[in-house]
């Protein structure tokens, strides 16, 4: 697939019911494996999710997701602005010593927390937050054919 | 947009809860409704076949549903997960402790 290059955007509002148009727009992109749209819609899932829960309120209710191929790199990137996602963010994507690395039980809750995190962290190649003063980002890279 | 839809039936002496559509972080609240409360009653055994989405929140209730069957002494599968049902478990880490099976005879 080298040589191959293709890219497709959306917009969503920052709402939980979100994740369902970010399914579809995944399950839409034809420059994808079927295997491919799996792993974008399981881990990119995660992320926008968390994006919802954490960076509420964004600044326009909107974020732009982007997914590219390039060859055999494969990126998703989460474009949104807000004033409270960093903290969070520094878990998400700090690596195992700013986080937990096994799922753990609320039992008030009766909710596992942690795993989102590791779904992310084994199916994307890398996972960068890049925060900044007019727009925030954070890009999954996967490795295309797996 | 596809929503979740779930049908409960009995089979002999378990429920059977057949999946269709996104278990998500939107749509999760119905599925761990109608998991808890099978697995609370009965041995359970959720197909998954035709699940298009699966979620931490979504594994979360697999786990839970797994400890409350050790608890309460009932059986509890996952019958013939989608190809990304299985991604998702096996995105985990530990995909090998769900107890999966390809068909509701072997369960």
């Amino acid at each position: 697939m080298t040589g191959r290059r293709a890219e497709a955007a959306v917009v969503l509002e920052a709402i939980p019911s979100s994740i369902l148009s970010f399914e579809d727009f995944i399950g839409s992109l034809a420059f994808l494996s079927p295997r491919e749209r799996s792993r974008l819609k399981v881990a990119g899932g995660e992320i926008l999710d968390n994006i919802v829960k954490h960076a509420t309120p964004v600044d326009s209710g909107r974020i732009r997701a982007r997914a590219s191929r390039r060859g055999d790199s494969i990126l998703l990137g989460f474009y949104f602005r807000s004033p409270s996602f960093a903290a969070f963010a520094a878990g998400l994507v700090g690596g195992a010593e700013s986080a937990s690395a096994e799922p753990l039980f609320d039992p008030a809750r009766r909710r596992w927390r942690g795993i989102g995190l590791l779904m992310c962290r084994n199916l994307a190649s890398r996972v960068v937050f890049r925060p900044g003063e007019s727009m925030d980002r954070i890009f999954l890279e996967f490795e295309g054919g797996k | 947009m596809t929503q979740l839809d779930i049908s409960v039936r009995n089979d002999h002496h378990r429920l059977v809860l057949s999946v269709s559509g996104p278990i998500n972080s939107y749509t999760f609240t119905d599925f761990q409704e109608k998991v808890y409360k099978a697995i609370a009653q009965s041995d359970a055994a959720v197909d998954m076949e035709r699940v298009t989405a699966l979620s931490s929140a979504g594994i979360g209730v697999i786990m839970t549903a797994m400890e409350d069957a050790e608890t309460t002494g009932h059986g509890f599968v996952i019958v013939n997960p989608s190809e990304i049902v299985r991604l998702a478990l096996d995105s985990t880490g530990f995909g090998d402790r769900f107890p999966i099976v390809k068909t509701l005879k072997q369960a």
